[in-house]
């Protein structure tokens, strides 16, 4: 996928000044999820969960050269065949190459971040093989041409306007047709794609190394279709995604809903161990898990960062943001979005690519409260932001900047001129004009109307 | 590919501390006489629908009368013959109804369990799907289910918790959106329960 975040700045204005709704949805969309997340919480000791789940993790993380290879073994001897990918380029070829073997001409897409993190249908439709997105948010920005804007929920920036208006030009549907009637168009197409497919691509939200166990977890039903129907199954999992004992599932499946969508279980958990056997009347001939590295072993090398690679994928920390919620995830510009984007795009990618996203944050801390495995994001974020300074790659001004205010801070007699200053400045100061460098700020703002007199000024006088 | 990714995962854990594995979180444990009805309280609030039948011959007539508004039915393979209604069977495409025989159920989450050797279409594809379950096989806990299934693991399991559904348009929750609309865990009592 390419990487766009250097935009970050210019792309979060654009959205917030040109596509107000975006905003709406998103803020409606994440405050739902997270009163259900406080809820299912609530139910439950977190606390207690949280604290097991990030033991498990890091143990599973500080060993994970051999959890790989027992992962290995087990998913052999479940019949499934195991593939290794260091990069996308590798892994767009293993993926290649199995449909190519296989035939293949249409692939069903069970809603999997690490396919658009690899560029996995760019690279099928590139062979003539088409890729059809099947869960339902997912399948409506294809329809878009838009890359998901949600972790969970890649079309929360949508309204039902919105939904409702390209139903209409697609499919002819009515222009106020209910959301069940758009559900049920989409449904009857999607069917015959689950039928007609040869093969499904699907994630994995853990791989069990005892028992060689794929999980999924969902609610609509796509990606168990899209794992049981095609002849062909192949699941693109991230190295990081192993949990030792198959007992530990019990925790991790709750846990993971309960910080997701705020359910006590998705609607459907599929546990798949293999293709199907003989004496079984359907499922997949052959089974392939490609266990995906694409940056994950340089982020486990880095003393702070490696702490991202816990992350289950529930997107709690996103729908937890209050900046998040301004813009939802395409001004990132990067598949994962939100503060664990901001985190792990400049491990995975590098902080060349991704500057702006370690400061898109108030540093508030809530990521960091709802976070099932306690990732540290706001910590991460500070660290990156240290090394961009480090690194001398933030504006030359910025740096000149602080020096002047803080300059300015430390000589009161300056500080006094210089209050003084920017209350005589014209009214429209604060345009663009004036700041360029501050345009992305500036523009679609009213300037500042500064007070007639200063603090210090009006304390002199008793106030 | 395999060789370099793990030894780039060996390089990068060199002077990481280990971590220990914690011991299996245990979550309480539910009272026998509580399973059953917060098994029935939970799948309700998840949009499902619960049935009592005290044994196989109360299942047959309840099932008689329910499957009269289907015209036809899939039926998974390790059905006792006994739950499989008067009607034409149909391919799990075709079929309004799908009756499964699960493995066991979870009344903490609200789940239904069925195992792949059933089938897998029949459980997803009929806009309703009819799962019987055998009493005994209700636990409180998904800790206690996993570690009885743990024992014999078939090439999927599948864990009903509902109705299929999805909030993606303007977040509007909507139901059967791929997989069954309409989910019925059937409780079958057997002698001695």
């Amino acid at each position: 996928m390419q990487v766009k975040s250097n935009d970050y700045p210019k792309e979060s204005a654009r959205i917030l000044r040109e596509e107000p709704q975006v905003r709406l949805s998103v803020t409606g969309a994440t405050l739902s999820f997270d009163r259900n997340r406080r809820a299912a919480y609530a139910e439950v000791d977190a606390e207690r969960w949280r604290d097991w789940a990030e033991g498990v993790k890091n143990h599973v993380l500080t060993h994970l050269d051999s959890y790989l290879e027992q992962a290995e073994r087990t998913l052999t001897a479940n019949g499934v065949r195991v593939h290794w990918a260091e990069d996308a380029e590798q892994a767009q070829k293993i993926v290649a190459q199995i449909a190519r073997a296989a035939g293949v001409k249409k692939v069903v897409k069970a809603k999997t971040m690490v396919s658009e993190e690899l560029g996995i249908n760019p690279m099928l439709e590139g062979m003539g093989i088409e890729a059809l997105e099947t869960d339902l948010g997912e399948y409506i920005i294809q329809l878009l041409e838009q890359p998901p804007s949600h972790i969970v929920g890649p079309a929360i920036h949508l309204n039902l306007e919105q939904i409702r208006k390209l139903f209409h030009e697609r499919f002819g549907t009515s222009p106020d047709a209910t959301p069940e009637a758009l559900a049920s168009v989409a449904r009857k197409l999607l069917r015959e794609g689950f039928l007609q497919a040869d093969m499904g691509i699907s994630g994995g939200n853990f791989v069990v190394a005892e028992t060689g166990t794929l999980a999924l977890i969902e609610n609509e039903g796509n990606i168990r279709l899209s794992t049981s129907a095609p002849r062909l199954h192949l699941a693109l999992v991230g190295i990081e995604k192993l949990l030792p004992r198959f007992s530990d599932l019990a925790v991790f499946l709750s846990l993971t809903a309960r910080a997701a969508t705020g359910q006590r279980l998705g609607t459907f958990v599929s546990l798949l161990h293999g293709p199907r056997k003989a004496s079984e009347p359907d499922g997949p001939e052959e089974v392939h898990v490609v266990f995906v590295d694409n940056g994950r072993s340089s982020v486990l090398a880095d003393p702070q960062a490696w702490e991202t690679l816990r992350c289950v994928r529930c997107a709690a920390c996103l729908n937890a943001c209050p900046v998040y919620r301004q813009t939802g995830g395409h001004a990132y510009g990067y598949v994962y979005s939100g503060p664990i984007g901001a985190v792990l795009a400049p491990g995975l990618v590098g902080l060349e690519q991704t500057q702006p996203l370690p400061y898109a944050s108030s540093l508030c801390g809530a990521c960091y409260e709802v976070c099932p495995v306690k990732i540290p994001i706001p910590r991460l974020l500070l660290a990156w932001r240290n090394r961009a300074v480090e690194e001398g790659m933030l504006p030359r001004f910025e740096k000149a900047a602080i020096a002047g205010y803080a300059f300015t801070m430390t000589h009161p007699g300056l500080y006094k001129l210089a209050a003084k200053a920017l209350r005589l400045l014209p009214e429209m100061a604060l345009d663009n004009t004036v700041l360029p460098v501050l345009k992305a700020w500036t523009q679609g703002r009213a300037g500042l109307e500064p007070s007639p007199k200063s603090f210090r000024e009006l304390w002199e006088e008793g106030l | 590919m395999k060789e370099r990714i793990l030894s780039r995962v060996h390089r990068a854990l060199e002077h990481r501390p280990k971590a220990e594995l914690p011991e299996p979180l245990t979550p309480p444990k539910v009272s026998p006489d509580e399973t059953l009805k917060l098994f029935q309280e939970r799948l309700g609030g998840n949009g499902g629908e619960v049935v009592r039948l005290a044994g196989l011959e109360e299942a047959r007539s309840w099932l008689a009368e329910f499957a009269r508004a289907f015209s036809g039915v899939a039926v998974g393979t390790t059905l006792p013959d006994v739950l499989k209604p008067p009607l034409p069977a149909l391919p799990p495409e075709e079929a309004p109804l799908g009756i499964s025989w699960a493995i066991g159920a979870v009344a903490e989450t609200g789940s239904v369990i069925v195992s792949s050797a059933e089938g897998r279409r029949l459980q997803l594809l009929p806009p309703t799907h009819l799962a019987f379950i055998p009493q005994s096989k209700v636990f409180g806990t998904l800790a206690e289910a996993l570690a009885e299934l743990k024992n014999q693991l078939p090439s999927a399991i599948a864990l009903h918790s509902g109705p299929s559904k999805s909030a993606d348009i303007g977040q509007v929750m909507v139901r059967g959106v791929h997989g069954p609309g309409r989910l019925i865990a059937a409780i079958v009592a057997e002698p001695g329960d």
